[in-house]
Parts: C-alpha cells; structure tokens; sequence
C-alpha cells in the first residue's frame, strides 16, 4: 500500500516537474522578460558565493592545465619564442606596416573603429560545460546600450557578437569560433566581400563563399571586416591573416584559411561596439 | 535527523555541488572535456533515493547549471528530471544491487543522459549540440562520473540518511 502510494506521489512529482520545465523552456523561448530578470536577479545573488571559490580554486585548475596541456605549452613556447625573434627583427617594419594599413583603409573608406561607441565588459562566465564552447557571458547589457547583433571585440580584432537579446545587466556574446558564425569580409586591398565562418575552438577560420578566384590574393594578406550595407559589423574591424589558398575549381572560388588575429580564448574583457547599421544608414 | 534537516543538508549538497561545478570541476578538462557533475547529481540522487527524489535533485540542480549555459532555460533542468527518475526507476524495479553496479550505471547513465539531452537541444532548435564531438564528450564524461560517482552516492546517503531508513 505505501508503496503505491509512493509510486503514485513520485508520479505527481515528476508531472509537476516535467510541465514547470517545458513552461520554463516556452517562457525562455518568447525571451519573457520576468524570467530573464528572475535568471539575473538569481545569477547576481549567487555571484559572491561563485566569485569566491573561483579565487579559491583557480590555482587548482591552472595547475591541472599545465599538468594536461604541457606538450601544448611546450609546442606554444617554441612557436611563441620564434615569433618574438621574427617581431624584434621587424618591429620597424610593423610600424611601417601599421601606417600602410591604417592608410589602405583610409582609403577604401573604411571609418575606424574608435570612432564607434563602445562599452568594455568583463567576461563573467566562460564556459561551464560541454555544450557551450562557443560562447560567453558578459556583465552588460541593454542599460549599457547592448543590443542583439552587436560586434564584441578585443584589442586583436573581432571576436563575436551579442546573441539574443541581452538582459539588463549581461549579455551573451557568440565567439567567432563558432562553427555556425558567419561574418562579411574582404581581404585589404581587394573590393570582393566574402564570407568567413569558424572552424571550432582554437581553429582557423575559413572563408569559403564569395571570393572568385581571379580576385589577387596572398599569403599573409590582412583580412577585415567588410561592412557591406547593412552589415552587423562595421567596416574594417581586423579578423586575421591569411595562411593558405585553396582553389575550389568547380565553383571558380578560392578557399582561405585564415588565422584569427584575436584570440577567443581564455577571455577576460571584451568591447561591445555599439554599432547599429541602421543608425548609420540614417 | 528530522526530514527538514535531510533537505536542508540536501540543499546544502546541491548549492556546493553547483558552486564546485562551476568553479573547479568545469576547468578539470581532459580532451577538452570536463566532468558532468550535474548529471552525475542526478543519477546517483535517482540511485540512491529512489525516482521521486532523483527527478527533484535532477530538477534544481538543472535550473541552477541553465542559469549559466547559452541553452533554452529549463532544458537541463527537463532532462536531467527525466534522467533522475529513469534511473531512480531503474534502481527500484532491476538492480536493487551493488555499488559497484550503481557506479557502472552511473557512468552509462551519463553518456546515455549527454546524448539525449544533444539530441533533444537540436530538436528545440540549438545548434552545436550533435556534433562529431559528441561521442567524445559522452566517453570522458561517462569515465569522469564513474569516478565522482562514488563519493555522490555516499554523499547522498548522508543527506538523507533517516528518509531512507524509514522507507527500507
């Protein structure tokens, strides 16, 4: 007897269970503002307590990333010594280099970035499990003035954009990384806008669409924002260097690899651009 | 220990499980893997306690993680109700059995729970859930609950060591 009636409580329990998640997950769905605020109200109470033990544990996980990750850190030392012996030799060039580009987009009419609005956020939440490698959350939001599709950068160059529409104070922001993010470019000194999309975390990116394969190209070539009308982005935001050309002789396309030139790792801080197309345009 | 004081020292466990979580054992990654504590919270509250109590530990411990994951709020929390029940069922009407077993279903509970969870996520229209990765995330996964598992089940056994005693 008790235990049907045991059955038929944990029966009722998981009912009960089942119907508040999916009215949770329809709320969620129709961004329900309540809700949302009711996830920052929890997310703000529970911060201390998290911010704490993130102090306390993070040498525990730095030393377990050099304990799994030597071989990387050995390879990324080797690679990284070489590149500094490469920059100490070109540093005049850099600067050389630095005008020019600053220069080429002068040119081709690109407006810097600086001259856009920004706010600088603080990644408050990397990432916590296996499904969320592709993005972050950040401590701004639409009281800051961030609003859905707006470019997140570093000092590198892009690195994502907001995703969804952000709450009052946070925001998630969807890394370049991600294999579904697509973005205009054009490689500095041509005028084909193509599309990049990501490879997965710590990959390149690949532009796949829109460059036909007359258009002059080379490795080490500067790839940028495009800013095409109505573009997310505006123009001339830095994406990376092209490391390798590949041919797609069926679609008369060339296929670039390029190397980010930010790097969506292991971020602390972040600039939201607060750029609207549509302002612009006006 | 009064039922109170077994769910204020449930609580107690859940909060910590989830502060861990996200402060340690999220960082703890092999093949770029970190454990699923949360699923791991559920199965063994389902194994120890039994359906009713695996889907309510499954419930908050889900609403907790959706707080910080880019997926729809309440779909942890959905699956992992399920998977506590399922498994809390499990245990009732098959295994009634040994730790060792407990642990074993533990760990292909997890896997099994990943691989739900990936396929319900696309159905609900998140992307980057079924990947080529997936079943990468479901071996490492499976092999770190196996490991936590053992203290979980322990764990449990001390929040509510008087319910179980008067439901034995």
């Amino acid at each position: 007897m008790a235990t049907g009636t045991r059955t038929r409580r944990s029966r009722v329990t998981l009912i009960f269970l089942l119907l508040s998640s999916a009215t949770l997950l329809t709320l969620d769905a129709r961004d329900f503002e309540p809700l949302q605020r009711t996830e920052e109200t929890l997310t703000d109470l529970f911060s201390p307590l998290r911010t704490g033990a993130d102090r306390l544990f993070d040498p525990v996980g730095d030393a377990w990333n050099a304990i799994t990750g030597y071989d990387e850190l050995e390879a990324e030392n080797l690679i990284l010594r070489e590149e500094l012996q490469q920059l100490e030799g070109q540093q005049i060039l850099d600067t050389d280099a630095a005008i020019r580009l600053e220069a080429l987009l002068d040119v081709l009419g690109l407006p810097y970035v600086q001259d856009i609005p920004n706010v600088v956020a603080e990644v408050v939440t990397a990432n916590v499990g296996n499904f969320d490698r592709y993005s972050v959350q950040i401590n701004r939001g639409s009281e800051d003035g961030v609003r859905n599709g707006m470019p997140v950068v570093t000092r590198g160059g892009l690195i994502g954009r907001i995703d969804g529409d952000p709450g009052r104070r946070h925001s998630r922001v969807a890394l370049i990384t991600d294999p579904g993010f697509e973005v205009g470019v054009l490689v500095v000194g041509s005028e084909d806008v193509a599309l990049a999309s990501g490879s997965g975390r710590g990959g390149p990116l690949i532009v796949g669409k829109g460059l036909e394969i007359d258009t002059e190209v080379a490795v080490g070539d500067e790839v940028v924002t495009s800013g095409v009308d109505r573009s997310r982005y505006p123009a001339g935001i830095p994406i990376g260097t092209v490391t390798e050309i590949d041919y797609d002789e069926a679609r008369l396309l060339q296929i670039l690899t390029v190397n980010p030139s930010a790097n969506a790792d292991n971020l602390s801080f972040v600039t939201v651009l607060l750029y609207d197309p549509l302002a612009e345009d006006s | 220990m009064s039922t109170a004081g077994a769910y204020a020292r449930s609580a107690l466990f859940l909060v910590t499980a989830l502060v861990l979580h996200l402060a340690l054992f999220s960082d703890l990654r092999v093949l770029g893997v970190a454990p699923e504590v949360p699923m791991a919270i559920a199965v063994t509250a389902g194994l120890v306690g039994g359906p009713e109590r695996g889907a309510v530990a499954g419930f908050a411990i889900g609403l907790g993680i959706d707080l910080y994951l880019p997926t729809l709020f309440g779909l942890s929390a959905l699956i992992y109700t399920v998977w506590g029940y399922a498994v809390g069922l499990l245990e009732e009407r098959i295994f009634r059995s040994a730790w060792w077993i407990n642990v074993l279903v533990a760990a292909v509970a997890t896997a099994g729970g990943l691989l739900v969870y990936a396929v319900l996520g696309e159905l609900l229209g998140e992307a980057n859930l079924y990947t080529d990765r997936l079943y990468v995330v479901m071996g490492v996964a499976a092999a770190y609950n196996l490991v936590l598992s053992l203290p979980l089940l322990g764990l449990w056994r001390w929040s509510w060591p008087r319910l179980l005693g008067e439901e034995r």
